[in-house]
């Protein structure tokens, strides 16, 4: 920190000022980065989810049908929470183990019961990037499905006459459900659509159960008392204080989040005649 | 067939115990939290800024934050409170007790959610029955008695119970968050202390979140029941919205 | 979307295995100070750490630290996510069962009980008494097995939390590893002191290895042997604890 600061802040404040900016808390601040990328890349993957689960759950065959049911109703059955650590192990695991049949020997699967995976060189090797890139796309399944219902609904919506016109100029299944159906659902899906990502940008809260240095992580971390001059600063408990600046940072997300669906809602309304005019 | 069968009966055998922390857990925040969701919500009908402006805050505060961080927030808060408040009020042994936060908190959560949906009942019961029941001379307690609690409690029904199935379903974070004391653990906790046990991930997770499936269903079957007899005045001829089992995106 | 599948596909083929011939991964847990810590700047720091870089210098080996949580620091080792253990873990014959150990680094050190400075625990009839530990330690069990039928036990995913419950009062004593918990003990703002009978639980503090690694268990043997003769392992040790206990 220039002197000139230092002396116009008077030394307790560019104390504290010095300690909120060391590293470690600058890492702190770093580690947004996962909480909102997660919600962009989650949310992401919960659209493609979504009309895909949508598809299913409008499709003219009867199986795809009780497919898209059966995704939709039993990943909303089960807590996030659960699916969120279930599915990168399931994932890992699965992957290791059709690999395991390429690369491991027969020897090798009988010493290992009870152990994971069978042989060393089929051990598929996740750091953080690839712990990130999987809690997302859990986040994009959980709340896909919430989305599939939502888009759903939201095609019954729009109304048929848009759909019969376009068959009637001979426009083939296809194109009158990426050209029109698709297209008009938007502005009826959008209140459902800002619900599900109100649950899930607060479910990146999550991430550090999967081991990604977030937020949370850090707040625990920097929060917890140090009684030791060599690490640091010497202090009593300080946690609450972290998790409270956390909570306040999520009421702030979600704040910003309406007014950018509210926004949204106005421009993708623009020359519909809806409820409010 | 059997060798697959045994190790999920067994483990079905062996979360049966955790899995009642979590239904303990629904149990005892969702009573309290119904009631003081209720006085929330008549609270944001207010005309009085003093009254529903907080309410309205408590709403916004609990409603946009992750239960995950409320759970971390008020357990260390309570702690940094423990010398100077508890101890010398001699409830220290209560409150910093996960079997007492974790419902408190959920409670905290849960009266925030529903009161939200509640509010929302409130604004759509008919005007006019409230003013029928004014005008016949009824107190404003009484109105508020017969007609518009129990309108806005047959509106709210269907999302409120679903608000119910995600409660139960938060009562997963618990125990990620809180100390674990002797054996006392959940559904999640046990299923990832089995899974650390032998790394089969499919089995003792599908366990777990067959629990909550199975409790779910149950919970949308009773409440199920309940609408069924709210709406038992209804006029047949009038399509009344069911409840089913479908976890809406309300919350 | 096909060429997708075969970019993934590639880049999968690429991890699996592969990381054995070149860095060597450690995982600590940097919530155990002076063992590993986060310094201010946010990089890990501590005995392990120093130690851990030289011993990958000494046996030619280029070496990464990765930050893991206690809880899951043996799962995540058999996973392979990293190939070894500095995190303060003990040798014991449990541990040993999962997985294998390198000669000790740091020697057999009691366990220690401590409380708030003047508060006093009857060691002769432990009973009715809230004691915190370190969930998955080895501290964790002792308790669990000798005091769990008449106190209560908590157990918490850092030791700093149960420190921080000890100095809230939420818990009466905490058990705790002495080379953990000595500096804390004796530095002046702690408001803590080490009380009663000093345990011998457990072994000395080794590498946490794969059992398969046999390899990288010899090279860090030997180096430990080294610098356990040449005696700069003991210099080492004085250099971070103030009341070391040395080989």
């Amino acid at each position: 920190m220039p002197d000139w600061l230092q002396s116009l802040l008077g030394e307790n404040l560019s104390f504290w000022l010095g300690y909120i900016t060391n590293g470690k808390h600058l890492a702190f601040y770093g580690a947004f980065q996962f909480n909102l990328g997660a919600a962009v890349l989650g949310s992401v993957f919960a659209l493609m989810c979504g009309l895909g689960g949508a598809m299913l759950l409008r499709s003219r065959f009867a199986i795809t049908r009780t497919i898209g049911f059966v995704y939709t109703n039993i990943v909303r059955g089960v807590p996030d929470v659960l699916f969120f650590l279930f599915f990168p192990l399931a994932l890992e695991q699965s992957v290791e183990w059709v690999w395991a049949q390429r690369v491991c020997t027969a020897e090798d699967f009988v010493a290992s019961v009870g152990r994971w995976p069978p042989c060393t060189d089929a051990n598929w090797y996740l750091s953080t990037p690839e712990y990130f890139l999987l809690a997302c796309v859990s986040l994009g399944i959980v709340y896909g499905a919430f989305a599939a219902n939502v888009i759903s609904g939201a095609m019954n919506a729009v109304p048929a006459g848009q759909l019969e016109a376009a068959r009637a100029y001979g426009m083939s299944h296809a194109q009158v459900m990426w050209r029109i159906h698709i297209r008009q659902m938007w502005i009826y899906a959008l209140p459902g659509l800002s619900n599900v990502w109100m649950l899930l940008i607060k479910a990146t809260s999550l991430l550090s159960l999967l081991q990604i240095q977030d937020i949370v992580f850090f707040a625990e971390r920097l929060g917890a008392p140090n009684y030791l001059p060599r690490v640091g600063l010497v202090h009593p408990d300080w946690r609450w204080i972290y998790y409270l600046v956390l909570f306040l940072f999520y009421i702030l997300i979600t704040y910003l989040s309406e007014q950018g669906f509210a926004w949204l809602r106005r421009r993708a309304g623009r020359g519909l005649i809806t409820a409010e005019g | 067939m059997d060798a697959f069968f045994a190790p999920f009966l067994n483990d079905i055998r062996t979360l049966a115990f955790p899995s009642l922390f979590n239904i303990y857990f629904a149990l005892a925040s969702i009573p309290v939290g119904f009631l003081l969701a209720i006085g929330l919500a008549v609270a944001k009908n207010s005309r009085n800024p003093f009254i529903w402006r907080p309410a309205a805050g408590y709403i916004y505060a609990f409603r946009g934050s992750p239960l995950f961080i409320q759970l971390f927030m008020v357990y260390s808060f309570m702690l940094s409170l423990n010398l100077t408040v508890w101890k010398p009020m001699g409830i220290d042994w209560l409150v910093l007790h996960p079997l007492f936060l974790g419902p408190l908190v959920l409670t905290l959560n849960t009266t925030a959610y529903s009161a939200e949906i509640f509010f929302g009942g409130l604004k759509t019961v008919n005007k006019g029955e409230i003013e029928a029941a004014r005008a016949y001379g009824l107190s404003r307690y009484r109105t508020f008695r017969s007609v518009t609690w129990p309108n806005m409690i047959r509106i709210a029904w269907p999302a409120y119970t679903n608000e119910v199935v995600f409660l139960f379903q938060a009562t997963a974070l618990v125990y990620f968050t809180l100390p674990v004391i002797d054996e006392q653990k959940d559904l999640m906790n046990k299923a990832s202390e089995l899974f650390e046990g032998d790394y089969n991930a499919f089995l003792h997770f599908s366990v777990a979140a067959l629990y909550f499936l199975v409790i779910s269903l149950g919970v949308f079957y009773v409440f199920g029941l309940i609408y069924k007899r709210m709406m038992r005045h209804m006029v047949p001829t009038t399509p009344k919205p069911r409840i089913r089992y479908a976890p809406k995106f309300l919350r | 979307m096909k060429k997708l599948m075969i970019a993934a596909a590639a880049m999968a083929a690429l991890t699996f295995g592969a990381q054995a011939a070149d860095t060597i991964r450690i995982a600590s847990e940097g919530a155990y100070a002076p063992f590993n810590y986060v310094d201010d700047n946010g990089k890990l720091a501590g005995y392990e750490i120093e130690l851990g870089n030289l011993l990958c210098e000494k046996a030619g080996l280029t070496c990464e630290f990765v930050q893991n949580e206690w809880d899951s620091m043996i799962p995540n080792l058999l996973a392979g996510n990293y190939d070894a253990i500095m995190a303060g873990m003990s040798i014991t014959e449990e541990r040993l069962q999962t997985i294998s150990f390198s000669d000790d680094y740091y020697p057999p050190e009691s366990s220690l009980f401590v409380v708030p400075t003047g508060g006093t625990v009857n060691f002769d009839e432990l009973k009715g008494y809230k004691i915190g530990v370190q969930g998955g330690t080895i501290q964790a069990a002792y308790a669990e097995d000798n005091f769990g039928a008449d106190n209560t036990i908590l157990s918490y995913t850092t030791a700093d939390q149960s420190i921080a419950d000890l100095a809230a009062g939420n818990v009466d004593v905490v058990l705790a590893d002495g080379g953990y918990i000595k500096p804390i003990a004796s530095s002046d703002g702690s408001g803590l002191e080490v009380v009663g009978p000093a345990l011998s639980i457990g072994g000395g503090i080794g590498v946490g290895l794969r059992k398969e690694d046999t390899d990288l268990k010899a090279k860090f043997d030997a180096v430990i042997k080294s610098m356990k003769d040449d005696g700069s392992l003991n210099e080492m040790i004085k250099t971070w604890f103030d009341d070391p206990i040395l080989f």
